[in-house]
């Protein structure tokens, strides 16, 4: 445990220099092809360390508890300290000289979170060198973490979310992101009506149709948690003209295109599927990497 | 039509029940009536809750005191599974006590909110995600009082506990992906780091590190024992610890009806 407290420690440091030395993360940088490289990188590190393990007596001891618990409790503890300082929203430079403020770009904290990573990676292949159907529970536990956490965060530059105004009679292919730079968009919508709808419930309703570039025509209404989906775009109600209510004749779309999506679903699926099955499979056996 | 004045009326039936059966649960032997009186209290409070939801015309989850009614209604239900599992004598005098404490709250401050459920919350991702965390509460609760009467009493087994917090770790991880399934569905974004969902990956992550410290190093009671109460703290700052907290203020999604 000595050690990978050590680890831990020397990575905040080394994050601290980081931080100093280069600025917060950039995280637009890891737009595609970037993230693909990265992830290939990642992957090829685990698999390399997880086959030199004989060899090498670092590679195995990061596949033990001993490695993984400091791991666990310092990104812990840098997430407690992102719950009590205000932060700054996404892609704001921080608001100290720390950079705390802007914690998903702070070194240490993505730097304990990658290590983290590495040593979920480099368990997950340790057990699947062993396949038997006692590794299923722990295999959707850490690889569905692995899946979800690496594919949401290498994927994350590549989600495009735009905020797109229309007018009732209008249509409009430009909307903008959250630097507020206009882009053109593959999708134009054309607002019919906005309403407020109080019965049986209060919904916000836009009555659209929905235009591809290959030619495509969709018509159909979006309400607030009833996203309408066009050519891997996601539409969703996001706002109106709070000052005229129900008299708005603008409408505001959320437009969210995340080509990693699936593969995050797939890593949530897992993590789900491994709560229903974990409580049940009691730790009484042999555990392969206890000491 | 019920409202929160006739709580008492089905607060207090169920709560004698309840009391009745912790008494007899602390002797040897007749656990029939323990059963029949937790689960005929359980009953009478279960009718409330879906009276009010049927009066509310939505489910009662939506403010402080509604999901309190969940945690009172979960916490003997927790109790009663833990006694039939591990038959602990004193744990459904604990459950009933944390219970009452919760039925009283209610009972002084209700908090009266109109039916008007936003937009954002009328989804059926909601009623799951909240009774889900509720009950991973109740579990979690009753494993922390156990931990806390362990770190005062002698030592002993340690097994109890840790299953309550397995299954409690459980019904977490799949309170918190609702949430982001949910989230995907309502916002746009299955995860944005809002105060309470940092909060929330912080205490999934202490009671991870729990589960993952309980085999790395079995034998040392105590240190896990203070680790599982300070994973208790993490959680109520997490379900209502937030709305006090500064940095939290004005930006969190999930501070509706205050």
């Amino acid at each position: 445990m000595k050690e990978g407290g050590l680890v831990c420690s020397a990575l905040i440091v080394a994050g601290m220099v980081l931080q100093l030395a280069v600025g917060p993360v950039r995280w637009d940088t890891m737009a595609w092809p970037a993230n693909i490289i990265v992830l290939a990188v990642l992957l090829l590190g685990i698999t390399t360390m997880h086959m030199l393990r004989g060899k090498v007596q670092l590679f195995r001891w990061m596949a033990t508890l001993q490695a993984g618990i400091p791991a666990m409790v310092t990104c812990a503890m840098l997430t407690v300290l992102m719950g009590v300082t205000r932060q700054v929203p996404s892609g704001h430079v921080p608001m100290e000289p720390i950079g705390i403020t802007a914690m998903l770009s702070f070194w240490p904290f993505v730097l304990s979170y990658v290590w983290l990573m590495v040593l979920v990676g480099m368990v997950c292949m340790t057990r699947l060198c062993h396949p038997s159907w006692r590794n299923v529970p722990f295999l959707l536990n850490h690889l569905g973490i692995f899946i979800a956490l690496v594919a949401g965060t290498l994927g994350n530059a590549d989600m495009q979310s735009l905020r797109m105004m229309v007018q009732e009679g209008k249509t409009e292919w430009r909307a903008m992101d959250a630097r507020h730079r206009v882009h053109e968009l593959p999708v134009a919508i054309e607002l019919h009506d906005f309403s407020i709808e109080e019965q049986p419930r209060l919904s916000y309703v836009s009555d659209v149709t929905v235009y591809t570039k290959s030619g495509i025509a969709v018509r159909d209404t979006i309400r607030v948690n009833k996203p309408l989906s066009v050519r891997g775009w996601k539409i969703y109600q996001y706002s109106y003209d709070e000052a005229k209510g129900s008299m708005s004749d603008i409408s505001v779309f959320e437009l969210v295109r995340d080509p990693w999506l699936p593969y995050v679903y797939l890593g949530i699926f897992m993590l789900l599927a491994g709560a229903v099955a974990s409580p049940k499979s009691s730790p009484k056996g042999k555990d392969l990497n206890g000491k | 039509m019920v409202d929160w004045n006739d709580l008492w009326l089905f607060a207090l039936p169920a709560l004698i029940c309840w009391a009745i059966a912790a008494v007899l649960s602390l002797r040897d032997g007749r656990q029939k009536p323990v059963y029949l009186l937790t689960i005929g209290g359980l009953l009478i409070f279960g009718t409330y809750i879906a009276l009010m939801w049927h009066s509310l015309e939505r489910p009662p989850l939506r403010t402080m005191g509604e999901t309190r009614l969940w945690y009172s209604f979960f916490l003997p239900l927790v109790g009663l599974v833990t006694y039939s599992r591990w038959h602990y004598r004193w744990v459904l005098s604990f459950s009933t006590l944390l219970s009452a404490v919760f039925i009283c709250i209610n009972l002084l401050k209700p908090e009266i909110h109109s039916k008007e459920m936003m937009p954002a919350l009328q989804s059926p991702w909601f009623a799951p995600h909240v009774i889900i965390y509720m009950f991973a509460y109740a579990t979690t609760g009753v494993a922390t009082l156990m931990a806390l009467w362990q770190l005062f009493r002698k030592h002993g087994d340690l097994s109890a506990i840790d299953n309550l917090t397995r299954v409690g770790l459980a019904f977490i991880t799949i309170g918190m992906l609702f949430g982001a399934l949910w989230a995907k569905e309502a916002w746009g974004t299955y995860w944005s780091w809002d105060p309470k969902e940092t909060w929330a990956a912080a205490t999934w992550l202490c009671y991870l590190i729990y589960v993952h410290l309980r085999r790395c190093r079995p034998a040392e009671v105590r240190p896990a024992l203070l680790w599982l109460v300070l994973c208790f703290l993490c959680l109520q700052m997490c379900w209502w610890g937030i709305n006090y907290l500064p940095s939290a203020q004005g930006v969190s999604v999930h501070t509706y009806g205050n």
